[in-house]
Order: structure tokens, then sequence, then C-alpha cells
């Protein structure tokens, strides 16, 4: 065989490799959707209607055929299309993954208590109803931890964001003794972990006779040093001269920060906020060490109480849960980029 | 100089002197919020947190203490509910830390390549990093499920027998791993592909051009041009794991381990804190915490600074 | 305005970066500082426009000691290098802005504004964002920021440094008709003496932070009043040859030429070390007969179109004439030079100070 007669074997083994790979893996997929949609609903599971190990035989074929077939036409076009084909099946793949657990909590908020506690398990539920969600709510109160916990990520929030526009403001454009010492030994200060501060904080709170109480939740995280670290890097990186220019022009410290410094760090602002956000909506261990009474609870302190109370009653607890992760889902899909963006400077976690 | 003059120079030396009176005090009116809040919730308490180990039988709210001395520390020392927290963040470290960090080079390097769908792609992977640990955590529990798991299905089709991921002891470090990695992947795989991102693309066009293959392209200028990237990605993910905590109340309702077998440190300074109001021994473990994470962190950047001369 | 500087001096730490600075500059002129970086020429702008408060001295608006005002309260107009429009204003914003501070009404604020985009030429542009102009579109927007308060000073600091060099050429001419037109009293700071000599009534130039010489551009291109001003100043650099008088003759330091200059050097001292500095175009090949001539070797000549460079020997020492190119000269070739009475200059060796 001379090299070109090769190259057209490969190329023909691999197309034939493909689509035998493609009928296998297609016939078992839709050979379960069409078992989905034809069951009953007394039925318990779903039985496939054809030999899934044939089928499943025909897929894995396919994928030898491939594979002899790039061995024999390894030419550099050959191997960028198979090169970006195994990208996006491995992409594909690691996208399925993570993604999994939340489209089995949404699937599972619509399932019945019957449908919930089968084996195998069933991937869809078999009708689309709240009733879930209107169980839940009923028996935990969970509008009123929505509330809270838009209250306490909004005042975060808001005043979070206040503290660190002045505090950057202040540690990269006002001059002061010993601004920039003062600055590293804060910065030092972030490779402390909260869980050393809670006792303390604990302590100071229930002095301050505030256990129990919203305001508890905000008033320990009034302040960020790392959100004002990142501020002040982008208000460091604004000119000088634009400070100077506002000077002149008769603009004081305080109009200057605000109609010229703010309005051209809003993406950096609003970056940090969403992360705020986000770690104020999704808090946990000092909300628990707070609250006591229900009418205080935000989301994911009453979910967790309401698991305890609701034990396995698993389509209640994922219609719960689905309510506390959706807000987070929907802002992450309007502002992705820059909460990705927030990340990628070390934030979040740490 | 006139009498109108004179009151003049006063009253202008006067406006310059309360100027320069406000411009010295400024800074520090910006700075008041800031300051106040980090001094009482930051600063305050590392001190105090110090203090408090050191005071034996500390009682929280009256503030009285029965002696001053090394107490607290050798009960926790000696304490074998310590020991198994330690032994199970240890445990759970070495599996996460190095496991998810391969998992995201690779994933990094696929997603940096120019796919179509990038929206689509980064909103599945990174959509476990914002969302709430307790709410991600029970459905990680109800895939766990011995019974009507979701996982034990999966396991099901290479005939693994249903496995007791939550009931039994031994496997409850198992399935706390797992989910461990999943909800740290995405902020890895953010600061690597950030790392990437900053790689000139040069870089490669030259080593193409003189005809490498992806493969000897990936371990020799990937790789390295990558490292200091992966120090810090091994830093920040070796310090948050050792502060697993959370994720242990959705999985075991609230309890470390199903038979209390789980502890971990962060969970065992808050029960002697919180549960057995036992606030200097809570104290005295939350320095030893930070003291390892102290000495880790200096150790890798001792490392990496050596290995990146 | 009439601004005086009296005394001026600003230490920063251990380094001194303006020493005894006193200059006057008269209302409705263009003033350059101009020396090289470092020189302390910037410094001098910022205690000007009240963002340095000086060590000593003292700075005089029409008679008023303003040495520390504030910068709002000094009626200044202030262009950067890197022109500091705020990027999230429009180009109609960024010129109302100052107006809006000292809350003028709108009406009046809008008026003003428009009067002057018109001015700098940039009323086709009011409501684009900074990033859609061209950097000389920028600077024109800066311009008219600065001059919208009506102030009493304006200050340009290095403003054509950022611009490729045919925009520079068209914004000089630009800044020009626009002082010209406004009347306004101008510093104008910059490295580059053809910029300073182009533009300016009046070029005040400085070394190490000491005040060198404040004179018309001419005045101080012809008449330096040290070896620094005659070097800084002129494209191509005077030229050096180093040596002394003996018998009246100028001879080069290792005695391998010698030759008599255009000028009365009776009252100087022979044998002192001495820095003969001719401008390239004082210089010229000697027709016969000439007075004040010396030989010398050509070594390469580059012709740039109406004229051409001829890289001379004298002796071991170098320097460079404008020579005819049509007259077909060579390299290797030995020719005969002779010296004008303008633009020849003798300094002392050790002080530099000038002596003819």
């Amino acid at each position: 065989m001379n090299a070109k007669t090769k190259a057209h074997v490969g190329t023909l083994l691999l197309a034939g490799g493909f689509l035998l790979f493609l009928y296998g893996a297609l016939t078992i997929i839709v050979d379960n959707a069409i078992a989905f949609s034809t069951r009953t609903a007394t039925a318990a599971t779903a039985e496939p209607r054809i030999n899934e190990s044939l089928f499943a035989g025909l897929t894995f074929a396919g994928i030898a055929l491939m594979a002899i077939g790039l061995y024999l036409n390894h030419s550099w076009q050959t191997r960028r299309v198979v090169g970006r084909s195994l990208t996006y099946f491995f992409l594909t793949l690691g996208a399925v993954l993570m993604i999994f657990p939340f489209f089995w909590m949404f699937s599972s908020a619509f399932k019945t208590a019957q449908e919930v506690a089968t084996f195998p398990p069933k991937w869809l539920p078999s009708r689309l109803s709240f009733d879930n969600f209107v169980i839940a709510f009923a028996k935990a109160d969970f509008a009123r931890y929505f509330l809270n916990s838009i209250i306490i990520t909004a005042s975060s929030v808001f005043f979070t964001g206040i503290t660190t526009i002045l505090a950057a403001f202040a540690f990269s454009r006002l001059k002061f003794p010993g601004r920039d010492l003062v600055f590293t030994l804060l910065l030092s200060m972030m490779m402390i972990p909260f869980e050393m501060l809670v006792i303390t904080n604990y302590e100071t709170i229930a002095l301050w006779r505030m256990i129990d109480t919203l305001p508890a939740l905000v008033i320990p995280f009034l302040s960020s040093i790392f959100y004002t670290y990142i501020l002040r890097n982008f208000f460091l990186s604004i000119p000088d001269s634009l400070y100077w220019s506002a000077r002149v022009d008769g603009a004081s410290n305080w109009r200057y920060l605000w109609k010229v410094m703010v309005p051209i760090a809003r993406p950096s602002l609003v970056t940090i906020l969403l992360l705020n956000a986000i770690s104020a909506w999704n808090s946990f261990m000092w909300p628990m060490l707070i609250i006591n009474s229900p009418g205080n609870r935000t989301l994911p302190l009453g979910l967790y109480v309401f698991m305890t109370d609701a034990g396995i009653n698993f389509e209640l607890l994922m219609a719960a849960s689905t309510v506390v992760v959706l807000p987070i889902i929907l802002l992450f899909l309007f502002a992705r980029k820059q909460i990705i963006n927030g990340v990628a400077r070390g934030g979040l976690k740490g | 100089m006139t009498q109108n003059d004179r009151m003049q120079y006063r009253k202008q030396k006067r406006l310059q002197r309360s100027a320069a009176i406000w411009s010295a005090l400024e800074p520090f009116a910006y700075l008041l919020p800031f300051m106040v809040s980090i001094a009482i919730f930051t600063l305050y308490p590392v001190f105090n947190v110090v203090l408090m180990s050191f005071k034996e039988g500390f009682r929280m709210l009256t503030g009285q203490y029965t002696a001053i001395g090394l107490g607290n520390y050798t009960y926790v020392i000696n304490d074998k509910y310590f020991a198994n927290a330690l032994t199970n963040t240890a445990l759970y470290v070495a599996f996460v830390v190095p496991i998810s960090t391969v998992l995201a080079v690779v994933l990094a390097n696929l997603l940096n390549r120019k796919v179509r769908g990038m929206a689509l792609f980064q909103t599945a992977y990174f959509l476990p990093m914002v969302t709430s640990i307790t709410a991600s955590g029970l459905a990680w529990k109800f895939m766990f499920s011995r019974d009507f798991g979701v996982i034990n299905q999966v396991l099901s089709w290479f005939g693994v027998d249903k496995i007791n991921w939550l009931q039994a002891p031994s496997w409850n470090i198992y399935a706390l791993i797992i989910y461990g990695i999943w909800s740290i992947l995405p902020f890895t795989i953010i600061l690597l592909l950030s790392g990437l991102q900053n790689i000139d693309e040069t870089y490669y066009t030259a080593a193409r051009v003189d005809g490498a293959k992806s493969g000897r392209i990936f371990f020799r200028i990937t790789v390295p041009m990558l490292a200091p990237t992966i120090g810090l990605v091994l830093t920040i993910n070796t310090i948050s794991s050792s502060k697993v905590f959370n994720e242990l109340y959705p999985l075991f309702n609230g309890r470390p381990g199903h038979s209390y077998n789980l502890y971990t440190v962060v969970y065992y300074i808050f029960d002697q804190f919180y549960s057995k109001s036992k606030a200097g021994r809570a104290a005295a473990a939350a320095l030893i915490l930070f003291l390892i994470i102290f000495v880790i962190t200096m150790l890798q950047q001792l490392i990496q600074r050596k290995w990146t001369h | 305005m009439l601004v005086e500087m009296i005394g001026l001096t600003k230490h920063f730490g251990t380094t001194k970066a303006v020493s005894d600075f006193t200059v006057t500059l008269q209302d409705g002129e263009l003033t350059s500082l101009l020396g090289p970086s470092g020189c302390g020429k910037s410094t001098v702008l910022n205690m000007l426009a009240g963002i340095l408060p000086p060590t000593s001295g003292q700075i005089l608006f029409d008679g008023e000691d303003v040495t520390n005002l504030a910068p709002e309260r000094r009626g200044i107009g202030l262009v950067f290098q890197n022109y500091a429009l705020y990027p999230h204003m429009t180009v109609l914003q960024n010129i109302t802005f100052p107006l809006e501070i000292q809350n003028v009404p709108r009406e009046e604020r809008l008026q003003r504004a428009r009067e002057m985009a018109q001015l700098v030429h940039v009323d086709k542009l009011l409501e684009r964002k900074p990033k859609q102009l061209s950097g000389g579109q920028q600077q024109r927007v800066a311009i008219a920021r600065a001059l919208v308060k009506r102030p009493r000073l304006l200050l340009l600091d290095e403003p054509l440094s950022n611009l490729d060099a045919r925009l520079r050429l068209e914004m000089r001419e630009e800044i020009r008709r626009i002082q010209q037109q406004t009347q306004v009293t101008t510093v104008f700071v910059t490295h580059d003496q053809e910029e300073a000599m182009s533009i300016s009534d009046n070029i005040v130039l400085m070394k190490d932070g000491y005040l060198q010489q404040q004179d018309a551009p001419q005045a101080l291109y012809n008449n330096p009043v040290n070896q620094f001003v005659a070097d800084f100043l002129g494209n191509p650099p005077i030229n050096h040859l180093y040596g002394a008088l003996k018998n009246g003759q100028f001879v080069l330091e290792d005695g391998s030429a010698a030759f008599t200059l255009p000028m009365d050097v009776t009252a100087i001292q022979a044998e002192r070390p001495l820095v003969l500095a001719i401008r390239a175009e004082s210089a010229e090949i000697a027709q016969p007969g000439e007075q004040a001539v010396f030989d010398a070797l050509i070594e390469s000549v580059y012709t740039m179109g109406k004229e051409a460079l001829a890289y001379l020997k004298v002796g071991t020492q170098e320097m460079r004439i404008y020579i005819d190119p049509d007259e077909g000269h060579q390299a290797g070739e030995n020719i005969r030079v002779a010296l004008k009475q303008r633009g020849v200059f003798l300094f002392d060796r050790e002080t530099e100070a000038r002596l003819l």
C-alpha cells in the first residue's frame, strides 16, 4: 500500500467509524428518550425496547475504526479535525459533570415523592408541577428567609461599597504619614482566616446584645481589606494628572472621588460588589452562630434547618435548594464576565 | 499697610490655616468607617484570640478565667478528636488539592483553545463557585444516596455494588472529597485560565515553527510557564481546603460524618466554642490551625522560589 | 498676568530639584521652560500650579503672593502630556466640567464650552468620548478644558511629547495661534529646543535646577551666556574644538592645527584651556584670500536636498559644517575652512563661561 491509498483508507475508516459511533450512541439515547416519554405515570421505570449491549458494541466498534483510521491517515489536517473534536468532546463531558448536580436539583424539585424514591433513579419528572415548592413554602417560612437574605445582601453591598470606596481613595490618592506602612500591615491581615476571628466577633456581638438580630449578620463585614485592596490598585492606575486637572478646575477631593474616580472605576467596583453580594447571600457559618429565631433566618440557614426538619424528603429539599441557588444563578448568567474577572484576581475564597 | 489691608491679610491667613488643618485631617475622615470596623472585627480579634488561647476555663461574656497557661493547648493536642480532625483534614487536602489541580490544568487548557460556545462552557464550569454550599451540598447528598442515588446507578453500569457513601463511616470522607473537588474546581480553573492567558502567544508560534508537537509544547512550554500560577493555586487551595467545614452540614445533617468520625479542624474549633462553650480551647485550636497554614504557605513559597529560580 | 518667581527653591529630601530660581514672565507672553529631563522645569510648573509647595521662595501673580494658595484658587489652566481627559465623559462634558464645579449656570456653561470648542476646532466632536479621538484632537480638547474657565495663566506640561512628528508640528502652530488669539499668559514646558525656539516669545533655559538664561529665542541662540546654552540649542549640535591661544592664534590641544580667530582675542590669557564653539552654519569653504582660515579633510558628506553636511577632520579633532551639495565635494578631499563672525563663541574649558 502506498502512502496515498493509506491516507484514503484512513479517511474512509475515520468517516465510517464516526457514522457507526453516531448510529450506536444516538440510537441508545433516542430509545431512552422515547422510553421516557411513552411510559405511563404508574410505571415505575422505563424499560429500553432495544438490545442496548448490541448498540453499545456498535458504538465502541465505531471508536475503534476511528482509531485505526487516524493511525493510517495522520496528516495535520486530519489531526486538527480529530483534535478539535476531542477538545469539544472532553469539554462537553466535563461541563455535563459539573452542571449535573444542578440539573439533578432542578429536575428532582418537580418529581413526586415516589419518583424520588426509586432505583434506578428517574432522570426527569413525569409532570411539571410546583407542588413541592408550595409544600416547602408552607412547611418553612422560605418567603421570610428570602426577604432576610435580600435585606442582608443589599445592606452588606451598600455599606461595604461605601467603606471600600472611601478607604481605597484614602489609601491611593490622599497623603498622610505612614499610609503605605499601614496598608501593608492590613494586607498581611488577609492571611488570617475568618475562622480565627469568629470566636471574638461572636463575643463582641453578644456584648452588644445583638445576638439573633439581622444587623449582626452585616456589621462584622462592613469593611473588607481584600476589596479595598482591589479597588485601591485600580485607583492607583488612574493617572495623577487627572486628579490635578480636577483640582486646578476647583474640584474638592470629595467631588473628584464621586465625579471622576468612581465613574472610571465602575467595572472594578461592580465586580467587587458582585463578589460581595455572592458571599453575603451564601454565607452560612456566621448566620448559624448568630441566628436562633426562625424569623431571622437567611436562606442557606433556613435550608439547613429545613433539612434537619424535613428529613429525607428529597423532592422538597431540592425545591427549597432551587429557591436558594436560582437568584445567584441568574446573577451569574447576567454578570458572568465580571464575576469571573473578579475571581481571577484571587477573590471569593481564601 | 492700611488697616483694611491688614484685615484682608489676616483673613486670608486664617483661611489658609483652616484649609491646611482640613487637608491634614481629611484622609482620616475617609478612613474612619473602614478603620473602625477593621479594628473591631479584624485587628482586635487577632490579639484577643491569642490572649484567649492562654486563658484556661475562660467563660465568654463574664470574661472570667481560672488560670493563665498552656492548659488549652495541652488539652487540644491530647484530644483524640483533634487528632482525628487533623488526620481527616490532611487526608482531605491530600486528595482534593492535587486532583483538582491536575483536572483544572487539563480543563483550563481545553477552555483556553478558541472554542465556540465559550459562554455556555464557562457557565457550566463556573456555576458551582457562586452557588450556596448548603444548597449544592443537598443535591450531592441526594446523588450520594445509597438506595436512590444517581451515583450508585452510574456505578452499577460498571458492575459496582451500591455504596453507602453517607451512612458507612469509612466511605464518608470519599463523599466529602468528591464533593470538595467539584466545588473547588471552578475557582482553580479560573486562576489557571487567567495564568494561561498571560502566556505570550508568540512562544507557541515559535515552538510550532520549530516543529514541536502539541504534547511537547504542553510539557515544555505551557507547564513551566504556568508554574507560578500552579504554585499560587496550590497555596490558596491548600489554605481553603484545610478550612473545610460548611460542606459537612448538608452531607451529614450537621454532624462531622455519620457517626462523628469525620471531624475537621474548623469543625472542631466550632464545636469546642459553640456546642461545648470552651472558647479558650477553640482559640488554641484556631491558633494551631493558623500556624499550620502559615508553615505550609511559607514552605510552598520557598519551594516555588527554588523551582522558578 | 505678570508672574514673578523670586528665589524659588524645591528640595525633595536631599535632592535639590530647583534652586534659587528667579524669573519674571510678562503678561500675554508665551514662555517656554526648556531644559534636559531632570532639570527641574516640571517642578517649576508644578509649583506655579500649586501642586507642589516650594521649599522656599515666593510666587507672585500680578503682585499678589500665591505661594501657599491651593491650586483651585490660583485661576490657572493646566494641560498635561497625557491630556488627562476624563475617560467617562464626552468632549462637551469634559470642557464644561470646570464650569460645572464653579456653579456657572447651565446655559452659560454650554455657550462658553461651544465657543471654546470652536476656537480649538473640536466643535464637531462634542459628543465623542476621549477614546474615540486622535492624539491631536485629545490635545485640543484638553486645551479647551483648560481655557474655558478663562484662566489668568495657562500651564502646558510637555503637551506635544505624546504626538507623532507630523501632528507635533501641526499642534505647535495651533497652540501658538490659540495663545495669540486669547492673549493668555502661557508657560510651556518642553525638552525639545526646536519646539521651544519656534513657539515662544521667551525661553527660560534650565539645568540641574538652576536658571541658565532667559531671553527671546533668537537672542538665546545668537548670544548664549555659557557653553551649556550654546550646546543645548541648535541642530546639528554646535561644534567643539579644544585648544588654547598662543601668539594670538587658536592652537588645538595637541598642536595639530593652528589658525587665527575672526574676533579680538587680546583680552584672553594665553595658554588658558578653551573651547571654540562653532555652529555648523558659521563655517564655510574658504574663498581664496579669506581671513581666519584653516585646513581640513572631508571625511564624509551627507546630502539632504538643499544642503549637505560635511564631516571634517581638523588636525585630530572633528567638526561638521554645511556645504553646497552642488559643488561636488567628496570624502578624502582637502579643503580650507573659513569662520564667520556670527555663531562662533569662545568658552572657558573649566567654568564653561562665555569669554567671547
